[in-house]
């Protein structure tokens, strides 16, 4: 078993609602992101468009970051997924520096500021801290919120399929344009989308084997790069559309068609 | 506002789409790092020269030479990397046997690598004093010299593989093109090297030592000096050949906002100006320690500029295939 994402980049509408549920999954302080959106401006004959890029860490099976890692903190789990443990962290920031796709972060005193500087943090916040403490002086990154697959797998759910064993930011994608599951299983969804689409990874020369894959555009150079907004979301409303009925009660609470009740 | 800024998940226009610079080892307290790197150099250039000065007959130069690399070492290359540590409580985390990292880690390694160091050059510096200044028995002369080698040789291997790790660390890097070569760990090898037989002169005319010790010690500083010359120009030439990435690194070290330190502080004073007191030493006759004095100055910084810079241009690729 080796959990795995592809990203439908045509569907991508640039949304950071991915960036948003990592957020409060994770209660992230206010200067960490574990999920970024590249912005990449292309200049063709004149006219600038620019296309954003979801990347979060790749989990890559030969992760640099593992080997790079004097501790052991930065290990690799049997299904693929690359965690660090913080207690063990020494923040020497090999991993940060190792990482041909910059996906970590260290945290420093500077990167929690607080939701509101200069304020009393929030209850939010304080729940926060509780709940997901961050440690200070150690390193962070996406862990494709490996408690939510935990804990899922454990009440008998299937990531990648159940929302309550599938990572925040696929399930909050609201054009669809995250997938998880098994890399290992050829006839997962995620297996038969990288088939299917020509799923590619990022910097593959590298030899890191990322789990994550990015299909539809082909990112830098090529002239597919710059989806334009409004095909993406073309192929937002498609998916929309094409949600059935009990997929949509779920979602937006009410079935299509159904008149909102305002008070 | 200034907070608002700092939000990059918003603004990422440039964010690993361009070529961009590394920092944590550079910038703020990675300062720590660069600085650390110096002395690691630094520490194991005079220990080792202040060794191999005392294999055939113990001096005091040679002694005071291996007791100024190890402080090097102990007092200002390790701390600076444990104040640099977000948590450096945790180091020991670092060291086997409590980690079994070191079978991949270079950063693991080189930790083994410093503390074994750490209790086998001080052993030696201990039984050279015995030995020098002793009034010891025959028979345990024979016994102390005998462990002197033993100790010796693992502690002269042991800080040999202490200045090369940090060399091993960089080049691992795939990311970063100009770091990675097998050519880093020579350059600085031979630099700490050479830079390591300067501080020994140094220690020679603060000891009293003999001129014919100090020509010694020019003589193999002028042949590292050239080798290292030609080493650094190879390099540069690799990274032109190399990738964009590693290319666009040596502009910036021949010609954009680093040349300064590289033409100035590494080529000029680092390396151009020792050579070229050493081959006016070489015809001069007379008092030649003012000289030698600015030959040890310029020798330092150059150390100091060869890892400020190499540090400072570690450029990576963009994540973004057909972007650089």
């Amino acid at each position: 078993m080796r959990w795995g994402m592809v990203i439908n980049l045509a569907k991508c509408m640039r949304c950071h609602a991915c960036v948003a549920a990592c957020r409060i999954e994770h209660f992230l302080p206010m200067d960490i992101t574990w999920v970024k959106l590249i912005a990449y401006e292309a200049d063709e004959g004149g006219v600038v468009d620019v296309s954003t890029y979801p990347v979060r860490c790749n989990q890559c099976a030969d992760a640099p970051c593992v080997h790079a890692c004097p501790t052991e903190a930065s290990h690799q789990r049997e299904d693929g997924i690359v965690v660090i443990d913080s207690d063990k962290c020494i923040g020497c920031r090999y991993c940060v520096v190792a990482c041909p796709y910059q996906n970590r972060t260290f945290f420093s005193k500077g990167k929690d500021p607080g939701y509101f500087p200069g304020y009393k943090r929030t209850k939010f916040e304080e729940k926060g801290k509780k709940l997901y403490p961050h440690q200070r002086g150690t390193t962070e990154k996406c862990n494709f919120c490996v408690e939510r697959v935990d804990a899922g797998m454990e009440l008998g759910y299937r990531p990648g399929i159940d929302r309550d064993a599938t990572p925040a930011c696929v399930n909050t994608c609201q054009a669809r344009a995250l997938t998880f599951g098994d890399l290992d299983d050829p006839d997962s969804n995620v297996s038969r989308l990288i088939r299917d689409r020509k799923g590619f990874q990022l910097r593959a020369e590298y030899g890191t084997d990322p789990s994550v894959y990015y299909i539809d555009y082909r990112l830098g150079g090529a002239p597919s790069n710059k989806a334009p907004r409004e095909a993406q979301t073309g192929s937002h409303i498609q998916h929309l559309s094409s949600v059935d009925r009990d997929a949509h009660r779920r979602i937006f609470g009410r079935e299509p068609g159904d008149t909102e009740v305002t008070s | 506002m200034k907070a608002q800024t700092r939000r990059q998940w918003i603004v990422t226009h440039e964010w690993m789409v361009k070529p961009m610079r590394q920092k944590e080892w550079i910038s703020g307290k990675g300062v720590l790092v660069w600085l650390a790197e110096v002395f690691s150099a630094l520490g194991m250039g005079t220990y080792l020269v202040g060794l191999l000065a005392g294999v055939g007959e113990i001096t005091t130069w040679a002694w005071w030479a291996t007791v100024l690399g190890w402080a090097l070492i102990v007092a200002f290359k390790l701390p600076l990397h444990l104040i640099y540590l977000g948590r450096p409580l945790r180091f020991w985390r670092a060291i086997p046997p409590f980690t079994k990292a070191w079978k991949t880690s270079w950063l693991a390694r080189g930790m083994f690598f410093s503390i074994v160091f750490t209790g086998t050059g001080f052993l030696q510096i201990v039984f050279w004093y015995f030995l020098h200044w002793g009034d010891l028995s025959a028979s345990a002369a024979d016994t102390l010299t005998v462990l002197s080698w033993i100790v010796g040789v693992v502690a002269g291997v042991f800080i040999l593989l202490t200045g090369v790790y940090c060399g091993f660390a960089m080049s691992y890097c795939k990311s970063l093109p100009f770091w990675n070569t097998g050519l880093l760990p020579v350059v600085f090898v031979i630099m700490g090297i050479a830079d390591g037989l300067a501080l020994t002169m140094g220690v020679n005319l603060i000891t009293g030592g003999s001129d014919a010790d100090i020509g010694s010690l020019e003589f193999w500083s002028r042949i590292l000096l050239v080798v290292n010359a030609l080493l650094i120009a190879g390099y540069l030439v690799r990274a032109y050949r190399k990738h964009s990435a590693a290319e666009l690194a040596a502009q910036d070290l021949i010609k954009g906002s680093t040349a300064w330190v590289f033409w100035i502080l590494l080529v000029i004073l680092g390396i151009v100006t020792p050579l070229v007191i050493s081959l006016i030493t070489m015809v001069m006759s007379g008092n030649t320690e003012p000289l030698l004095i600015v030959a040890i100055v310029c020798h330092t910084i150059g150390a100091f500029a060869l890892k400020y810079s190499v540090l400072k241009v570690g450029i990576y690729r963009s994540v973004l295939p057909g972007v650089g």
